[in-house]
């Protein structure tokens, strides 16, 4: 055990002490999180929904890339062969390689991490869902970079090889090109890449409901680790002289092939239509200003019948659509997030926001709890939240007062204070971050849908 | 009393190749027993074989009494070894390496020692790549030592050494002679064998052609140990 810490001790200090190690362990993955910044800088929270992406990408890298090379060069240069000298099997000189990648991975994740929050993203929903999936999802592709690194026999050859799963993996394996921007055959591909398991409980972890949500994909990543571990061990030389038992590498592609078989066979995975990018506006999108030169209410006091007869609700988002979802009334939630909406359901009444004494900004604050999930497409969580709100404010606010302060919500939605939006922390919803007029948008939206299912021009079964 | 090494029937093929054919010989403590043949005679294989980097086809190994084949990480903890083709990390010391190494043996030997025992002590915080050969070549010794071995594999150590660490070299395996441990030196250059070795085996097509000291050699055929050697190996061939 001693031999073996020492040894990992090494594999980090010779590692610090080489520029281009750490050039591709620690700037490339923040090269690529500024990658993803920029190229997502429209989204409403900064990276949130990206993180599962970025993350898996500088797995991949250490992967496919840092792993065997340093393995390859080594035996290439017989310090394997000298390693076999010593009394101890194999394992000892693997298992301190791999000890030493996942702390240089750990701490490359940490960066990335921290210079996301430097640009504003909340921190994960579920941390320690998110340490356990990217555990995982290091497991599984480390296993595949040993594979690799059995495989080839010089540095060369790593570098092809590669390249050959990570470009795939990332452009149409649902790694660093989002599945729902890809065309069918694409998604159908995507599921014999792991890595799209991986983004999945990552991201799960990050803004969804956590590994509860994604236990296929953790059993994923676990079996596709197992294979290429015992394939890895399978194919092990200390030096290239010897060739290695290629057969093995059936059981690693095998598994990889074997899930997305499963997966495509009995319907696990759905093909997403292109995604719904539609800009939320303003509320004149929604009750445009009428011909006559009526003037609008000075209060919510004020709104009247006429004001609420001028909006068109036909003009907002579909229930159906990624832009505030509504599930229908008889629509029955996944089991599995029925412990979320409890919870939600139970802490509403005791949430000091929402029983703020000024009712426009109990109502503004009660309908964050609804617009936030939106924002971090919480998936189905975000569809049922709408309905547990619309209860709260029916019980909270009296019922000839309601549709008038939604109206000048829906119509005000700049107003007010937007404080209550990051104290969700209650209902397991991770902190929104960033600029707020996005979750004041989905505020104005969930406004105008309540409001139409109240007026009656939205049905509310 | 219990011989450091005893190869017994060892064989080995790779393809059409019979790289050693029956391969025998015992090596008692404190004693240098030489493998003398041309390259590609079958010494490398044999040493590879005896180390357990590669399983031969046929035969036994026993270091100190112990089963190499069945026992390997329990032969390796009583054997040092240098070979040819091995390194180390471009980036790790002298000091690093033998701390590192020294790790895996139950009872090894101070680091600070063998840093003055092979004249590492002023390049012990320098980069093994930025080493001269002989200095790398020092270290290579320096790690076989590390264990404190019973048995010493030198797979041609003097390769690529200029004449003053050749002497050197020399003075460190007569050293070890003198503590008691065995050394198994493979090579082809006779006049090292003759200067060092108590028995020498000449290897010729992975089979053993002629065994015994330097003198029973040359009076088994009435010329210098080159002339013997010459007339030995091309005679199997």
């Amino acid at each position: 055990m001693t031999a073996l810490l020492q040894l990992t001790l090494l594999g980090l200090k010779l590692n610090f002490r080489n520029r281009m190690a750490i050039l591709y362990g620690y700037l490339f993955p923040l090269i690529f999180l500024v990658g993803f910044w920029a190229v997502y800088r429209s989204d409403p929270v900064p990276l949130a929904l990206h993180l599962g992406q970025f993350l898996t990408v500088t797995i991949l890298g250490s992967a496919c890339f840092g792993l065997p090379t340093t393995i390859v060069s080594e035996r290439e240069r017989g310090v394997w062969r000298r390693y076999c000298l010593l009394p101890a099997p194999g394992w000892v000189f693997l298992a301190s390689v791999l000890l030493s990648r996942a702390v240089l991975l750990v701490t490359a994740a940490l960066l990335q991490l921290a210079l996301a929050f430097a640009f504003g993203m909340p921190a994960p929903a579920h941390p320690l869902d998110l340490a356990v999936a990217f555990s995982a999802a290091s497991f599984a592709f480390l296993g595949f970079g040993l594979v690799i690194a059995m495989l080839v026999d010089n540095v060369p050859a790593v570098q092809a090889l590669g390249q050959c799963i990570f470009l795939p993996m990332l452009m149409i394996g649902g790694v660093a090109v989002q599945l729902e921007s890809l065309p069918a055959w694409a998604q159908h591909l995507s599921l014999f890449f792991p890595g799209r398991y991986a983004v999945e409980a990552l991201q799960l972890s990050t803004t969804g409901m956590g590994l509860s949500r994604a236990g296929f994909d953790f059993a994923t990543l676990v079996l596709t680790g197992v294979a290429s571990a015992i394939a890895a061990g399978a194919m092990f030389r200390w030096d290239k002289a010897f060739a290695p038992r290629r057969a093995w590498l059936l059981l690693a592609i095998g598994m990889w092939v074997a899930i997305g078989f499963v997966v495509e066979t009995r319907g696990l995975a759905s093909v997403s239509a292109v995604k719904d990018t539609r800009q939320v506006g303003s509320a004149r999108d929604y009750a445009p200003a009428p011909p006559t030169a009526k003037v609008a209410p000075a209060s919510w006091h004020d709104v009247t019948q006429a004001d609420i007869d001028g909006i068109d609700f036909k003009r907002l988002p579909p229930d159906e659509g990624i832009v505030s979802p509504f599930s229908r009334g008889d629509e029955v939630p996944d089991p599995v997030i029925l412990p979320v909406l409890d919870r939600i359901r139970d802490g509403l009444p005791g949430w000091s926001p929402g029983n703020v004494s000024d009712p426009v900004q109990r109502a503004r604050n009660l309908l964050a709890v609804a617009a936030v999930p939106d924002i971090l497409q919480m998936e189905q969580v975000e569809r049922f939240v709408p309905r547990l709100v619309f209860a709260r404010l029916q019980a909270v606010i009296p019922p000839r007062d309601l549709p008038k302060i939604l109206y000048w919500i829906a119509m005000h939605p700049d107003e007010g204070d937007d404080r209550a939006m990051h104290q969700l922390g209650a209902f397991g919803f991770p902190d929104v971050t960033g600029p707020t007029k996005p979750v004041r948008g989905r505020v104005m939206l969930y406004a105008f849908k309540l409001l139409g299912r109240l007026a009656g021009p939205l049905p509310n079964n | 009393m219990t011989k450091a090494l005893t190869v017994a029937g060892l064989s080995r093929r790779y393809g059409a190749i019979q790289a050693a054919d029956g391969i025998s010989f015992e090596i008692a403590a404190g004693e240098v027993f030489g493998l003398l043949g041309p390259n590609g005679a079958g010494k490398t294989t044999t040493i590879e074989c005896v180390l357990g980097l590669v399983r031969p086809d046929a035969g036994s190994v026993q270091v100190c009494g112990i089963d190499a084949l069945a026992q390997p990480q329990d032969a390796r903890a009583k054997t040092g070894a240098v070979l040819q083709a091995t390194g180390l990390p471009d980036k790790i010391t002298p000091r690093e390496a033998l701390d590192v190494f020294g790790a895996f043996y139950p009872v090894p030997l101070k680091t600070d020692a063998l840093l003055d025992r092979f004249g590492l002590r002023e390049k012990q915080d320098a980069a093994y790549d930025t080493l001269s050969g002989g200095q790398k070549q020092r270290l290579a010794l320096a790690l076989a030592f590390v264990g404190d071995p019973q048995l010493l594999v030198l797979d041609e150590p003097a390769t690529g050494l200029d004449i003053q660490m050749r002497r050197e070299l020399h003075g460190h395996i007569r050293e070890i002679r003198a503590t008691g441990c065995a050394v198994l030196l493979a090579t082809h250059d006779m006049d090292e064998a003759a200067q060092l070795c108590d028995r020498i085996a000449v290897i010729a097509d992975g089979r053993i052609v002629a065994t015994g000291t330097t003198a029973e050699l040359i009076a088994g055929s009435g010329g210098s140990l080159e002339e013997v050697i010459l007339k030995l190996t091309g005679a199997a061939r």
